[in-house]
């Protein structure tokens, strides 16, 4: 990768290559660099395999230009990039990109501006991830599956369920997932921020699922953090235990449940169902199930919910947003109350403006000037880094959901008395629209019942949906845990810290009757 | 400043590329220790954007993006693969030659260095370390083809203002339609992608095709709150796809502004309906289509990726309902009703056309349900390989950066023969299922719960009243097996954002089908 001061160079040179044109009111040059390491898996013990499927990387550079035009008193905005060229050249390839697209939109009122300064001290990145050798990732990703196997090679539950070592292969163990390393660089200047803002962040990541096919027992394991700190080799560990806990799992009827999720079943929901439509764009478009709820009751009393891009020691922390603006925490729902939604530059300036916004929001908006505070604006794409090639977005980091009286584990298991535990769900989308908030879900893992307030036996992976509304989910709380776990859902941009939550009365249904995969 | 608009990349660039492309792989790459096998993609696309918000156009766009991928495989001793994918610009022309070697150089290294430590594995793990194989791709026959795209309308000849009306029109159009209608957005695009992929074995093809399509998305408000539908038109053909529409068999898609009135109108009508009650049992349904499109889809085409059912993709999009492990498979078995046919076939037109993967196998038709029994997998080199059977062009990447996997392609329910009045006609009770819209399937996509956009109750033969937020949730082959039957009204319609791998890769295609009469539980809404 380049030096950063590099891409501060080019950011610099490239605003006053601009400032200098005379059809230009106002622009932004937007450089980055990014390589997205991946160490994708698959381990089979009954169907020969690669182990690591997939040692890969992707890499770009270039540079992202926002330019207002005036044209004959009209003000037009435009945005041109150009790939692998951050000099004088490629800045002016974007522009003229830029200058060719421009278009009068009547909501744009400006690019953005700071009211404030970044508070993130640096390092809160792994200088070692920017510049890893070629094998790091390679041995990150063998660590996993050595971890799994290690686990499974020295079970004596899983030697039980084969009968003999040499039977073990037959069980059908299988480890999936991947190991990903982000490495992005970037650099910011505009008309209204001229002097450069840079920022370097790094991610790193294991996503592992582990399974024992023949015994329909799956487990998840995942590790995530800033850099070759994480314990990548314990993801395998996880996933590979807690499979083997699975092992001798049983079908449950359908019916309505006491239910704890577990912090991968709450990420997934968040991710699907909860941070999508808490982003404001949503509501100024009026397709999110909390419309006109802003300072009204989403959830249960004592559920907090917040995005924090700025916070201290956790993975997804970043200095400044894609727009320039400094990262920061945005309380997204505080004791059950909506307080707050994800925004950019574009978004916060457009609600403001916008005449029906206390309509949509439920509140005006000028009640809510910190909830809508555009610390959420990012450029992520192609499942990690900070694109030259996109126009802001809007996108959360570090999601941390919390209780006000955190619990521990077992005394959830109490309140619950009789229901479930649900580890892991799959394909949780919002079946009828992000409007509605109704969900359904599979059950893939890490899922047990709950019997006389206690953790009873496994329940089979895949024999279960979950159908419900995220209404119930949020708003029949029962307890949230009092640990976090840093996770993520295949695709996510955003690192959420989830506990265990468990909720009164959600409804599923036993599937998959008659299939041998279930 | 004109000499720097002129020399930017566009999809000619591939015929210059080609020759460098050729040489390093077939000669240079033969100098890297221990390689088995190495290729290069490379891809241009050259086109242009729009996106239109409640009439007001918000963003336009007209660019080139450049990609390159590089695979090897290799190893010291044990065998094993290794990747590298690149975005590129205009300026990486002038050293296109030393960016190649330098890719395949990294991506030689990853798979020298995963062998040597898939053989430290090996020695590691006695009991369960023998699976871990030197895996290869199955030979292909060796051609060299290039591609031509085809369009009435050139992509590139069509101006981005003009792009830019034709959004608006439409977007200004969905506004028109009444105050209810409380947001909409139009995306349009038009472009020619050109794909190069030069193998050490010697396969050398150049595809170029035109790619024309556009998303709407309408909220509109109901008594019941808002409700939202988008849909996707598209098709791999020039511009005349957003004006005039496509009227080519089984692809029959309405201009953009008919298209987006008719969305508009739907989401409309819909919204001021009732919300669907579950059914308490198992009823009659018949799905149009538009719905069978989506069943195809994740029901046939997905559990019919053989990657998928060889357990890669265990810890993201799932496996196989017909593929449980060696020996026991669906292949030869009756898992639908004798009605049922079902392929993927990318030599037919379509949004998912081809007529060579992205790792040079040429395309054909694969039955994966001929009259109700399981035949075939889509697969790629390594994976047919591996199943001891013969590569049938499936494998493709969403750019040439991306490391290719096993899609389906143009796949769809075969027609049937029942015209589609007496589908409906021979029903006393049941539900009509009108237009697909969001899916949840099991891993294994043996059950699933799929959305419509309208579900009307059927009565003596007639559809009655129409129903928001209903779905058909089912085990599949309970559901496949109960088909009594299949219309005549074959359709293909363009699936635009079919997501799988990881990072994830988000693939167009075609999935279609007939009018389908089976049983399953309708759902309604829980909120």
């Amino acid at each position: 990768m380049k030096p950063l001061v590099e891409l501060e160079n080019a950011a610099r040179d490239g605003l006053k290559q601009l400032t200098a044109e005379p059809e230009i009111e106002a622009a932004e040059v937007f450089v980055a660099e990014n390589g997205t390491l991946i160490a994708r898996l698959n381990y089979t013990s009954h169907i020969p395999s690669n182990g690591l499927e997939e040692p890969k990387s992707l890499a770009n550079i270039g540079v992202g230009i926002r330019a207002v035009f005036n044209r004959e008193g009209k003000r037009l905005i435009g945005f041109g990039s150009e790939a692998s060229d951050i000099s004088e050249t490629g800045v002016r390839t974007a522009l003229e990109k830029a200058r060719e697209s421009a278009v009068f939109d009547p909501e744009f009122v400006s690019l953005p501006k700071a009211s404030d300064t970044p508070t993130v001290e640096s390092p809160y990145h792994d200088p070692r991830v920017l510049e890893l050798a070629q094998s790091d990732f390679t041995d990150a990703g063998w660590s996993v599956i050595e971890g799994a196997l290690n686990v499974f090679e020295s079970s004596e539950e899983l030697l039980g369920v084969a009968g003999d070592r040499s039977r073990m292969a037959e069980l059908g163990l299988i480890i999936g997932g991947d190991v990903t390393m982000l490495q992005e660089r970037m650099a910011i200047a505009s008309s209204h921020m001229p002097a450069v803002q840079s920022d370097e962040s790094t991610l790193a990541m294991a996503f592992i699922t582990a399974m024992i096919e023949k015994e329909a027992a799956k487990g998840g394991g995942w590790a995530a953090g800033r850099g070759l700190d994480v314990d990548f080799a314990a993801a395998g560990r996880e996933a590979a235990e807690s499979a083997i806990r699975s092992i001798r799992g049983d079908r449950v009827d359908g019916g309505t449940y006491n239910i704890i999720l577990g912090p991968y079943a709450v990420t997934d929901i968040f991710n699907h169902l909860v941070l999508p439509v808490l982003g404001l764009e949503l509501f100024y478009a009026g397709a999110t199930p909390f419309l006109g709820r802003l300072g009204q009751r989403v959830g249960s009393s004592g559920l907090n919910v917040y995005d924090d891009g700025a916070a201290p020691g956790l993975a997804a922390t970043k200095r400044i947003t894609c727009e320039g603006l400094p990262t920061g925490r945005t309380d997204l729902i505080r004791d059950g109350i909506l307080v707050g939604l994800l925004s950019n530059h574009y978004e916060t300036q457009r609600i403001f403006r916008d005449v029906d916004a206390a309509e949509k929001l439920g509140a005006p908006p000028g009640q809510y000037i910190e909830g809508l505070a555009p610390r959420s604006g990012f450029r992520f794409a192609r499942g990690g880094g900070r694109h030259f090639d996109t126009i802001p977005g809007t996108s959360p980091t570090n999601v941390v959901i919390h209780g006000n009286d955190s619990l521990p584990l077992e005394e959830l298991v109490k309140r619950v008395g009789d229901g479930l535990y649900i580890g892991r769900i799959w394909y949780t989308y919002p079946i009828n629209g992000i409007s509605a908030g109704d969900f359904t879900c599979t059950v893939i893992g890490d899922s047990f019942r709950i019997r006389n307030g206690r953790m009873a036996e496994p329940i089979r992976a895949n024999t279960l949906r979950i159908n419900d509304s995220i209404h119930n989910v949020l708003g029949n709380v029962i307890g949230i845990g009092s640990k976090q776990r840093d996770t993520m859902v295949w695709a996510s941009d955003q690192i959420v810290y989830a506990p265990e939550i468990a909720v009164r009365g959600l409804h599923v249904e036993g599937i998959a009757q008659h299939s041998e995969n279930a | 400043m004109e000499d720097d608009l002129q020399s930017r990349v566009g999809v000619d660039y591939v015929e210059t590329a080609r020759d460098i492309v050729r040489d390093i792989v077939t000669g240079w790459a033969k100098t890297l220790t221990g390689l088995r096998h190495c290729d290069i993609r490379l891809e241009v696309q050259q086109g242009k954007e729009a996106s239109v918000e409640n009439g007001s156009v918000k963003q336009a766009g007209d660019d080139y993006s450049f990609a390159i991928g590089a695979h090897v495989l290799a190893g010291n001793g044990a065998l094993a693969p290794g990747y590298a994918g690149n975005m590129l610009g205009t300026a990486d022309t002038s050293r296109l030659g030393p960016a190649i070697k330098e890719m395949l150089t990294t991506a030689h290294a990853r798979a020298v260095h995963s062998a040597g430590l898939k053989e430290r594995a090996r020695q590691r793990f006695p009991t369960l370390g023998s699976s871990l194989a030197d895996l290869t791709w199955a030979p292909v026959p060796i051609h060299h083809r290039t591609i031509a795209a085809q369009y009435e309308t050139d992509p590139l000849g069509v101006s981005l203002q003009h792009l830019i009306d034709i959004g608006s029109e439409a977007s200004k159009a969905i506004a028109g339609l009444g105050n209810r209608v409380v947001y909409n957005v139009v995306w349009v695009a038009t472009s020619m992608i050109r794909e190069l992929f030069v193998s050490s074995d010697g396969i050398d093809i150049d595809s170029e095709y035109a790619q024309t399509e556009a998303l709407v998305f309408v909220v509109a408000a109901g008594q019941e709150g808002t409700l939202e539908f988008y849909d996707s038109l598209g098709h791999q053909r020039g511009f005349e796809v957003l004006e005039h529409g496509v009227n080519s068999g089984p692809i029959q898609l309405p201009n953009l502004y008919d298209f987006s009135v008719t969305l508009g109108k739907d989401t409309l009508e819909t919204a001021a309906a009732p919300a669907m009650k579950d059914t308490e049992t198992d009823v009659t349904v018949i799905l149009d289509p538009h719905f069978s499109a989506l069943v195809a889809h994740e029901i046939v085409g997905h559990p019919s990726e053989l990657d998928r059912a060889l357990k890669y993709e265990t810890g993201y999009a799932g496996r196989s309902w017909f593929y449980t492990s060696p020996g026991c498979d669906q292949r030869g078995e009756q898992v639908a009703s004798e009605l049922v046919s079902a392929f993927s076939d990318p030599t037919i037109e379509g949004y998912g056309h081809y007529l060579y993967d992205h790792e040079g196998t040429p395309a054909k038709r694969v039955y994966h349900i001929r009259d109700g029994v399981y035949e075939e997998f889509v697969n790629n080199r390594q994976t047919a390989a591996l199943f001891g059977v013969q590569p049938n062009g499936s494998c493709r990447a969403t750019d040439a950066s991306f490391v290719p996997l096993v899609r389906m392609t143009n796949t769809t329910f075969a027609p049937g023969t029942t015209d589609p009045s007496d589908i409906i006609g021979d029903v006393e009770q049941g539900f009509y299922v009108s237009g697909h819209r969001i899916p949840s399937i099991s891993e294994s996509r043996d059950n699933f719960r799929i959305s419509a956009l309208k579900v009307y109750d059927i009565k003596n033969g007639e559809l009655g009243r129409l129903y928001r937020n209903g779905a058909v949730m089912s085990d599949s082959k309970n559901f496949f097996m109960q088909i009594d039957a299949m219309g005549t009204d074959w359709r293909l319609y363009p699936v635009p954002n079919c997501g799988k791998g990881q990072p994830m890769q988000t693939k167009r295609m075609s999935n279609g089908g007939p009018s389908i009469r089976s049983v399953a539980r309708i759902t309604g809404g829980s909120s």
